[in-house]
């Protein structure tokens, strides 16, 4: 390594650890389509920097780590018994065999893979163990200094800890040596690793194991002709023929020999060596540079959907809050009990209402209701807080109905609500309590602003005969016919009782005081809406914040990707003279 | 009862048994469909349609397939059992790409190998060949078909076996000392067949391969493995198809499962309880309901406020009192009503004598039924929903609120023409009320009489002409009785018809009132009571249904 090699290959490191850290931190919590792949993705490429990727940069000179992996009953164990003289793992013929991976070195490599430099989710033991879950490290003289033997388990048996650990270990590889049988050569799931393996170019070297010696020719020649045609064309391929073992279980050393010497030869060649880990080491980077933008992508989705999800329910609640200030607006609550009530109140009839503009006969007119039944204020605020809890309660209910239906129709979306329980699609427990009390505060404060407006006019003849009650009524129903959005026929009614209220009103305070009044009182029942609406809105937006999807996620990972991308040209530039296509 | 009759069916065969089955999952299926997830619908009428087809066709034959990874001799063992060359061995993988079948006794097998989809040129009728070894009169009723492999890079393999796996009555799994414990298999096949345990054979071929000493710790690690896939109990046999060992054997078993004729029946009903079982995962085992008496009864209560009936009600209570003193008030102030408003009139309610005119009873004036009033329907709606639907699975929860809700928007309307088109029976003035007036009238006129009578007295004696001679009633003067009479039985009269009307009033309204919410209860049952019954009528067919299929 030059010294020019040596400051890329830290700024690399530091790179590559951005990099890790980023992709470990990228929540992809929503089930948009191919989540899940991009989960296991994610999962694979952080294991990978961290067992294989960092360590090898970090100690470029350690040992090749030749993983040896394949099929259950390919005969692996046996493969690298043979290969290094003498019984290291133990094989068998019940399925699945190796359970804990076994390492073999030379004795002068121990300190490469004593300690936790590579794989440092295994414990090392040197004893044989069936624990999945440790390395068993053992020492042979045969094995040629500078290269190491890893016998790992099989890749699709039914024991799913030894597929994700076989997984794991020749995602730490140097170089694959990929075992299979006649019987299995065409199997779909050992394709599938060498597929991603000549995806990101690892070297691989192929042994067709186990096949009777009259098909040898027919079987490699058509294995052969599927690695060439699946872009494994420059791996070797070594077929050892089936044959009797000896007592310690050993395959004849002539059928191993082929194998044998090419990796003497690789150890000994210090260049060739180099190369190999370069090659596998290269392609580990790429790859895991190039499907950060999968990632990135994922993350994006996530974005995307997350948002969609908010408007989802920003857009239910907005409407539920427009409706009610609408509803509470137009007349509409002046329809029915409060209408019947205010009507009891201010006295009704053709008469009346033709007489309206006579305002003091009015007066005088209600003047007398109010005295003679001072009830009937009281009723008409109980009727009022009746319909406006009515009309909140049930827009909320609406509301999260239709947030939760949104939500329901995409898969994402039905996985948070389910989780969240069946109460989200309904407005909370307490909501009914909550409305309550806010439409008692409301017209308690339509109270207080009737009666600190009328304070210097309390004296008055005519604040005294309508009374706080009377007023702050009356001015609750100016309010509600705010936009009197009747017509028609209705006029007569709704419209013609606000008249009424509003005449009542600017009588006492002048008609000034009673608009500012009816915005006021208006803006505070909005702004009471608008708070309860929000607290019921905070419920999903709860979940939705739980899920940890931030905004700079995406780009974070661009970033950190394209870093890892310029020092690799930075560092294969001088070296080859030309950028290598991605 | 039930019981009894259960066990008769049971006794009289179990051929009843699982055609009830199917037919209990296909209706599950047909009642479940748009509110159990597609796929799960989907797949119960599949299997209810594939297993209907399977038992019309030949009951004499049992398909039995030879399934298994690539390379595990499934070929040869299809030609060891056969005894014949047909299907082509080979060390390449994959060796098969397409199904081969073999039939033993024509009758029906045609029909069958069309409906399994295996062509003409991959059919064999081993009747029709000419030697027909004695051990074979055994296997008559066989169809033997040989699978592709399910677990090379051919990715078409894999489908074909996915289709003839779920047809195939009794399915022989062919694995090898090399493949036995391979994922493909256990988890894409065996697991997920645990229920089909009873039309499945496991033989482990290539058994001439491991030592003999290691035979039976294979054999039984295979167990031990079927164990885990939930497949204990299942035949495990070690064949060799190279070397015949085992082949007898399977060859026999096969034969009494062929003999059996039961095959059949068990591989469907382990089909149909399957998928049963899956769907009832999401259709949740609640007791089906109906709608309580007392639910209908609330609801129309709400939807009766919602369209202002009380109001009508005090509108017709108030209007034929009104009009009814103002025909039998005393005529000197009943005038003065007039001035009062017609309450039904402003409600626009008084069709008059145009009653029936359907533009005149397009729209009533009442209280338009929106935003509040539709807000306390909506409410108890919901209610309703929650109190029927409690403890439903989440699908049918949300069946029947889609189902209440769903005609919401025709409520107001409805309502609204429910109340107008109703006939409140107030527009005749009642028989009693006009002999009233008329009674009325002539006290009038008599006080009027008697009046000028004593006008003309008065004047006569004002001017000191003689006076008339006036004729007296028990000492009373006529004229004066006349007037103060006519008065005050006019006022009397009066008095007493308020008392009467006020009666006749009240059940005026009562009588209103009864028919708008008659025609309210229209609008209720039609709109919200008839969907959700139908999906309470829904939820219990697919119940019952899912209960049948899963006996």
């Amino acid at each position: 390594m030059s010294a020019a090699g040596a400051t890329t290959s830290t700024e690399m490191i530091t790179a590559l650890v951005r990099l890790r850290e980023a992709l470990a931190t990228v929540a992809l919590p929503l089930d948009v389509p191919g989540a899940e792949d991009h989960r296991v993705m994610r999962s694979a490429m952080v294991d990978q920097l961290e067992d294989y990727v960092l360590p090898r940069l970090i100690q470029i000179e350690a040992p090749l780590l030749t993983v040896v992996g394949g099929s259950t009953g390919a005969g692996k164990s046996t493969l690298v018994n043979s290969l290094v003289g003498r019984r290291v793992s133990e094989p068998g013929v019940l399925r699945p065999t190796t359970r804990s991976p076994v390492l073999v070195h030379n004795p002068a490599d121990v300190d490469w893979f004593d300690k936790e430099r590579i794989l440092p989710g295994l414990a090392r033991t040197t004893g044989a163990t069936g624990d999945p879950g440790a390395l068993q490290l053992v020492a042979a003289d045969t094995v040629p200094e500078g290269l190491a033997i890893l016998d790992a388990p099989d890749i699709d048996s039914v024991e799913e800890r030894n597929r994700t650990l076989a997984a794991e270990l020749l995602a730490a590889a140097d170089l694959w040596l990929f075992v299979t049988s006649a019987a299995r050569y065409a199997d779909q799931v050992p394709w599938d690793f060498l597929k991603a393996a000549s995806e990101r170019s690892t070297a691989v070297a192929v042994v067709l194991d186990r096949t009777p010696p009259d098909a040898v020719d027919e079987v490699s020649g058509h294995l052969a002709r599927m690695l060439t045609s699946r872009g494994l064309r420059d791996s070797p391929l070594f077929a050892v023929t089936e044959g009797p073992v000896d007592d310690d279980g050993l395959l004849p050393a002539a059928s191993v020999h082929e194998i044998r010497s090419w990796l003497d030869s690789l150890a000994s060649d210090a260049d060739a060596r180099a190369a190999v880990v370069k090659q596998t080491l290269d392609g580990a980077v790429r790859s895991v540079s190039r499907r950060t933008h999968d990632i990135a992508d994922a993350a994006g989705e996530q974005l995307a959907m997350a948002h969609r999800l908010r408007e989802d329910v920003d857009r239910a609640y907005d409407e539920a809050i427009t409706k009610i200030d609408d509803a509470s607006a137009d007349g509409t609550l002046l329809r029915g009990e409060v209408l019947a009530r205010w009507q009891e109140f201010v006295g009704t009839g053709e008469l009346l209402r033709s007489l309206e503009t006579k305002v003091g006969w009015l007066r005088d007119r209600v003047v007398g209701w109010v005295r003679g039944k001072p009830m009937q204020a009281e009723r008409v605020t109980v009727a009022v807080e009746s319909g406006l809890e009515t009309l909140i309660l049930e827009h909320a209910e609406t509301a999260a109905e239709r947030a939760e239906a949104s939500w329901r129709s995409v898969s994402a979306g039905q996985h948070l609500a389910e989780d969240a329980g069946r109460d989200l699609g309904r407005a909370s427990r307490d909501f009914r309590v909550r409305a309550e009390r806010s439409v008692r505060d409301w017209q308690h404060g339509v109270l207080e602003m009737v009666r600190s407006e009328g304070a210097d006019k309390r004296s008055t003849a005519r604040f005294l005969a309508f009374g706080v009650n009377g007023l702050s009524v009356a001015l609750m129903v100016v309010v509600f016919a705010h936009t009197a959005g009747v017509s028609g026929a209705e006029v007569g009614i709704a419209g013609g009782s606000a008249v009424v209220g509003q005449k009542l009103l600017e009588a006492v305070f002048g008609d000034q005081a009673v608009r500012r009044l009816a915005e006021a009182a208006r803006a505070d029942l909005n702004e009471r809406v608008t708070a309860l609406m929000e607290e019921e809105r905070r419920r999903f937006l709860e979940v939705l914040d739980a899920l940890g999807i931030h905004e700079g996620d995406v780009d974070g990972l661009r970033e950190v990707s394209r870093r890892v991308d310029d020092l690799r040209f930075a560092d294969m530039a001088p070296a080859t003279g030309a950028g290598e296509p991605t | 009862m039930t019981s009894l009759v259960e066990g008769a069916k049971r006794l009289v065969g179990r051929g009843s048994d699982v055609t009830d089955r199917i037919d209990g999952l296909a209706e599950a299926a047909r009642s479940a469909r748009g509110r159990l997830d597609d796929s799960l619908v989907d797949e119960a009428s599949a299997v209810a349609e594939r297993a209907g087809d399977r038992l019309r066709l030949s009951g004499e034959h049992t398909v039995v397939a030879l399934a298994g990874a690539t390379g595990s001799g499934k070929s040869s063992t299809f030609n060891a059992v056969t005894g014949l060359e047909l299907a082509a061995i080979g060390v390449r993988r994959p060796t098969t790409s397409w199904t081969m079948a073999c039939a033993w006794g024509a009758d029906g097998a045609p029909e069958l190998l069309d409906w399994l989809g295996v062509p003409k040129r991959h059919q064999v009728m081993r009747d029709s060949m000419l030697d027909e070894p004695r051990e074979d009169r055994g296997l008559n009723g066989l169809v033997l078909l040989d699978l592709p492999d399910h677990d090379s890079t051919e990715v078409a393999h894999h489908v074909e076996v996915d289709r003839l796996v779920k047809l195939a009555d009794l399915l022989v799994w062919v694995l090898d000392p090399q493949k036995y414990a391979d994922a493909a298999i256990h988890d894409r096949f065996l697991r997920p067949l645990a229920s089909h345990k009873d039309v499945m054979i496991v033989v482990l071929n290539h058994i001439d391969e491991v030592p003999q000493g290691g035979r039976g710790a294979m054999l039984d690690d295979v167990r031990r493995l079927l164990e885990l896939d939930g497949l204990g109990g299942v035949p495990v046999l070690g064949t060799s198809a190279k070397t015949g060992e085992g082949i007898p054997e399977l060859r026999g078993v096969i034969a009494k499962r062929v003999a059996d004729k039961a095959t059949i029946r068990k591989r469907l009903g382990g089909d149909v309880s399957d998928s049963a079982t899956r769907m009832h995962e999401h259709s949740g085992d609640a007791k089906p309901r109906e709608l309580a008496n007392k639910d209908r009864v609330e609801l129309v209560e709400a939807l009766t406020d919602a369209a202002g009936v009380p109001i009508v009600v005090e509108a017709v209570r108030r209007a034929s009192s009104v009009r009814a003193r103002r025909a039998t008030g005393w005529p000197m102030t009943a005038w003065l009503s007039r001035l009062k408003p017609d309450p039904l009139r402003r409600l626009h309610l008084d069709r008059g004598k145009a009653g029936n005119d359907p533009i005149a009873s397009a729209r009533s004036s009442l209280p338009r039924t929106m935003h509040i009033h539709q807000a306390r329907v909506e409410t108890t709606v919901r209610d309703l929903c929650d109190g029927v639907s409690d403890g439903l699975a989440p699908p049918w929860v949300r069946a029947v609120r889609h189902a209440s809700t769903s005609r919401f928007v025709d409520v107001t309307d409805r309502l609204d023409r429910a109340v107008t088109s109703t006939d409140l029976g107030v527009s005749a003035t009642p028989l009693w009320c006009r002999g009233v007036r008329v009674l009325q009238w002539m006290l009038l006129l008599s006080a009027l009489v008697g009046a000028l009578w004593l006008g003309v007295l008065a004047g006569a004696a004002y001017l000191q002409l003689p006076p008339p001679r006036t004729p007296d009633y028990q000492g009373f003067p006529v004229p004066s009785l006349m007037l103060v009479l006519g008065v005050f039985a006019g006022i009397a009269l009066a008095a007493l018809s308020r008392v009467l009307i006020s009666i006749a009033a009240k059940s005026h309204a009562r009588k209103a009132e009864t028919q708008l919410r008659a025609a309210v209860a229209d609008v209720a049952e039609e709109l919200v009571i008839a969907p959700v019954v139908l999906e309470l009528v829904a939820y219990r067919r697919t119940w019952e249904g899912l209960r049948k299929a899963r006996r």
